[in-house]
């Protein structure tokens, strides 16, 4: 492998985790709280659509952003009314909202683009950091992205020290772990489920906005390519831990780089092998072969006061 | 999950002439999927008309497609028959408050391998084993898929829903390595630009039709193994000891186990009876319908399926309904996108919208049957 080949699939791996590490730390604080959203990949498929159409008719990639992560929280405070409301199914409900978001994106993106629409989209540059980016090989690589892709580092940093240090981290958690003891010890369940989804409804819009504005210019149909399930894949294989959802992420998205290393590498590996590998993975570990662990004791159950 | 488990422990195990009347709930259980139906459907239609599209043509598209002639008509069962055998296998598992959302999986699985013994072996087999065996190892190979989850909850308690998604987004890349790699099931290339796919199975493998002196109707004995399957699925579920134990487990792991019930052992059965049908849709998907396997193929019916045994609410008659709604719905949708130009996405969102109105109304069915 030569440097050019290290430094390239450094960078492509680094791109292809930001999506899931992104929408996965949203998705982690949700689940903390005992809310699995199944509906993930729909709500990323809402914000680049949104995001797509708004940068589109204002020439302004941050108005689209913006318009992309608004509708990816209608979407999840919908969400949230049926999950934690209305004590619905959440996996049920999660995957209706899948098809919708599938069936309405599509459906509009025909009526307004029309069927086969290569138009281009304002999008953003990439931000390099001044120094660092010029570290042979791995310089371009690390550190010269999108600004999305700082952003995803940071928020991993965010989202661990408001579970961790925060009075709100502790209430998801206690929610998540135990409603009613929650309850009784005055915490707003309903309230921090409510915020946990919507912040999971945020974080999946700004990856949505960022796949369809910032990394590819434009939007096709169902382009999130299953992101969302395998974010959702990402927090189980880790644990449940801020941490190892990163390292699962970075994994993931090195197994998919990998597709595109190795033909360069003239390797005889069948990319169904690393397409499926993710997931073998994740199936390993919540068997509980890979390292312990256990899931919210509340996760996807819905609860009731006093009932 | 658990809503409809309480639902279910505050009604009493009915004696077989308690079950003339009617439980509490019931009409509602009905009205519920049939009024999200209707509501569905008529949004679908505001949509039509707000795109400017002349509804009355794209209507006149949508019933032809699903019902304009004997073809349309079989060919709308057909679909109608795989999505069914998903649809019962999840409500087998869900009796006992197991949720199998792996249905595409099971299906993609069972039939790759109902490929791989229809191209290698079966077809010389005689008396009618050439197709028979090729659907039954279909069918085991599904049952080992989602016996698999089964065996992973009873073993290890790990959650049948987080297992059945993960076996479902292995057995996608496997189906396609299948017909990628001419090493296994692809047929050598011919052509540059051919897709990845397997060669055609042969005739004596394939379900033999219902109406062979018809050529025009593509109807073929899928449907009467359907027919077998909803009878055998509710004498087992609704009259057997094997599904009161079932329930039991569903409802009080403990108190079944106490009771002398091998619930481990029934766990991983339901699984593996819910995968094996979800094995057999894909079976019959190939052997009936396509003939050979491509990537792909089962794009769609696996989780339509899991979307029909939601509908039902644990009923194979409701399962029969829902199957035949969504297959005709299917079939409808690609006629009025073709011939109407009407994104047949549409029907996606009316799907969409169904699942949502009924996963948001099972706290009024909850209150109707006893329980606030």
């Amino acid at each position: 492998m030569t440097e050019d080949q290290l430094a390239v699939f450094i960078g492509s791996g680094l791109r292809l985790a930001m999506p899931i590490l992104l929408a996965g730390t949203g998705e982690l604080l949700s689940q903390r709280g005992g809310v699995l959203n199944l509906s993930l990949d729909g709500m990323m498929l809402t914000a680049a659509f949104a995001a797509a159409l708004a940068a589109w008719l204002t020439k302004s990639p941050m108005v689209g952003v913006l318009v992309g992560v608004m509708a990816s929280l209608v979407f999840a405070f919908f969400q949230a009314i049926l999950s934690v409301t209305l004590r619905a199914n959440q996996l049920v409900v999660g995957i209706g909202f899948n098809i919708l978001a599938l069936g309405a994106t599509t459906f509009l993106y025909r009526e307004i683009f029309g069927p086969l629409s290569r138009d281009t989209i304002p999008g953003f540059g990439k931000v390099a950091v001044p120094g660092l980016s010029e570290i042979p090989v791995i310089g371009p690589a690390l550190f010269n992205q999108t600004g999305l892709t700082y952003v995803a580092f940071a928020l991993v940093v965010v989202t661990w020290a408001l579970l961790k240090y925060t009075s709100f981290g502790l209430a998801v958690r206690a929610v998540g772990e135990d409603p009613r003891a929650a309850d009784q010890a005055g915490i707003n369940v309903t309230r921090t489920r409510y915020l946990g989804v919507l912040y999971a409804g945020a974080v999946a819009g700004l990856v949505g906005a960022f796949i369809s504005v910032a990394d590819s210019n434009t939007f096709t149909e169902g382009m999130t390519k299953g992101a969302g399930y395998l974010a959702i894949t990402a927090v189980i294989f880790g644990g449940w831990n801020p941490w190892k959802t990163l390292a699962a992420c970075l994994l993931f998205g090195f197994a998919t780089a990998l597709q595109f290393l190795v033909p360069t590498l003239k390797l005889d590996v069948p990319v169904a092998l690393l397409l499926m590998l993710p997931y073998v993975l994740a199936l390993f570990a919540v068997a509980g072969f890979v390292g312990t662990s256990r899931q919210p004791s509340a996760l996807t159950l819905a609860f009731r006061r006093g009932g | 999950m658990t809503r409809q488990s309480n639902t279910m422990a505050m009604q009493p195990i009915q004696s077989p002439a308690g079950l003339q009347r009617l439980a509490p709930g019931t009409l509602l259980k009905v009205a519920v999927p049939v009024v999200a139906t209707v509501a569905a459907l008529l949004i679908g239609l505001l949509i039509i008309a707000s795109t400017g599209s002349s509804v009355s043509d794209a209507m006149e598209a949508f019933w032809d497609g699903m019902a304009g002639s004997g073809y349309n008509i079989g060919a709308s069962i057909n679909r109608a028959i795989s999505l069914g055998f998903v649809g019962l296998g999840f409500i087998f598992a869900n009796r006992a408050n197991l949720t199998n959302v792996g249905g595409e999986g099971q299906l993609a699985i069972g039939g790759m391998i109902a490929t791989a013994v229809a191209l290698h072996g079966a077809a010389a087999l005689p008396f009618g084993l050439a197709f028979v065996l090729p659907l039954l190892a279909g069918a085991a190979a599904g049952a080992l898929w989602g016996g698999l989850a089964g065996w992973l909850k009873a073993w290890r308690g790990t959650n049948e829903v987080i297992t059945t998604l993960l076996l479902t987004f292995i057995a996608l890349p496997v189906v396609y390595w299948s017909v990628e790699s001419v090493r296994l099931l692809r047929k050598p290339m011919t052509e540059v630009s051919s897709l990845p796919e397997s060669a055609e199975i042969a005739a004596q493998t394939q379900l033999p039709m219902l109406f062979p002196s018809d050529p025009t109707s593509p109807l073929h004995i899928g449907l009467l193994l359907f027919v077998a399957a909803v009878v055998v699925v509710w004498v087992l579920l609704a009259r057997s000891a094997f599904g009161l134990k079932l329930r039991a487990v569903g409802l009080n792991d403990m108190a079944s186990r106490r009771a002398g019930i091998q619930t481990g052992r029934l766990v991983v059965l339901a699984m593996a009876a819910a995968g094996g049908l979800g094995g057999l849709a894909g079976a019959v998907l190939i052997q009936g319908q396509n003939h050979y396997l491509t990537n792909e193929f089962s794009s769609g019916y696996g989780f339509d399926g899991l979307v029909v045994g939601l509908l039902s609410r644990g009923s194979p008659l409701g399962v029969v309904v829902g199957a035949l709604l969504f297959g005709f719905l299917r079939s409808g949708s690609i006629a009025m996108e073709i011939s109407a130009q009407v994104p047949a996405a549409v029907v996606l969102i009316c799907q969409g919208l169904i699942v949502i109105a009924v996963a948001g109304s099972t706290w009024l069915i909850d209150k109707k049957a006893g329980r606030k």
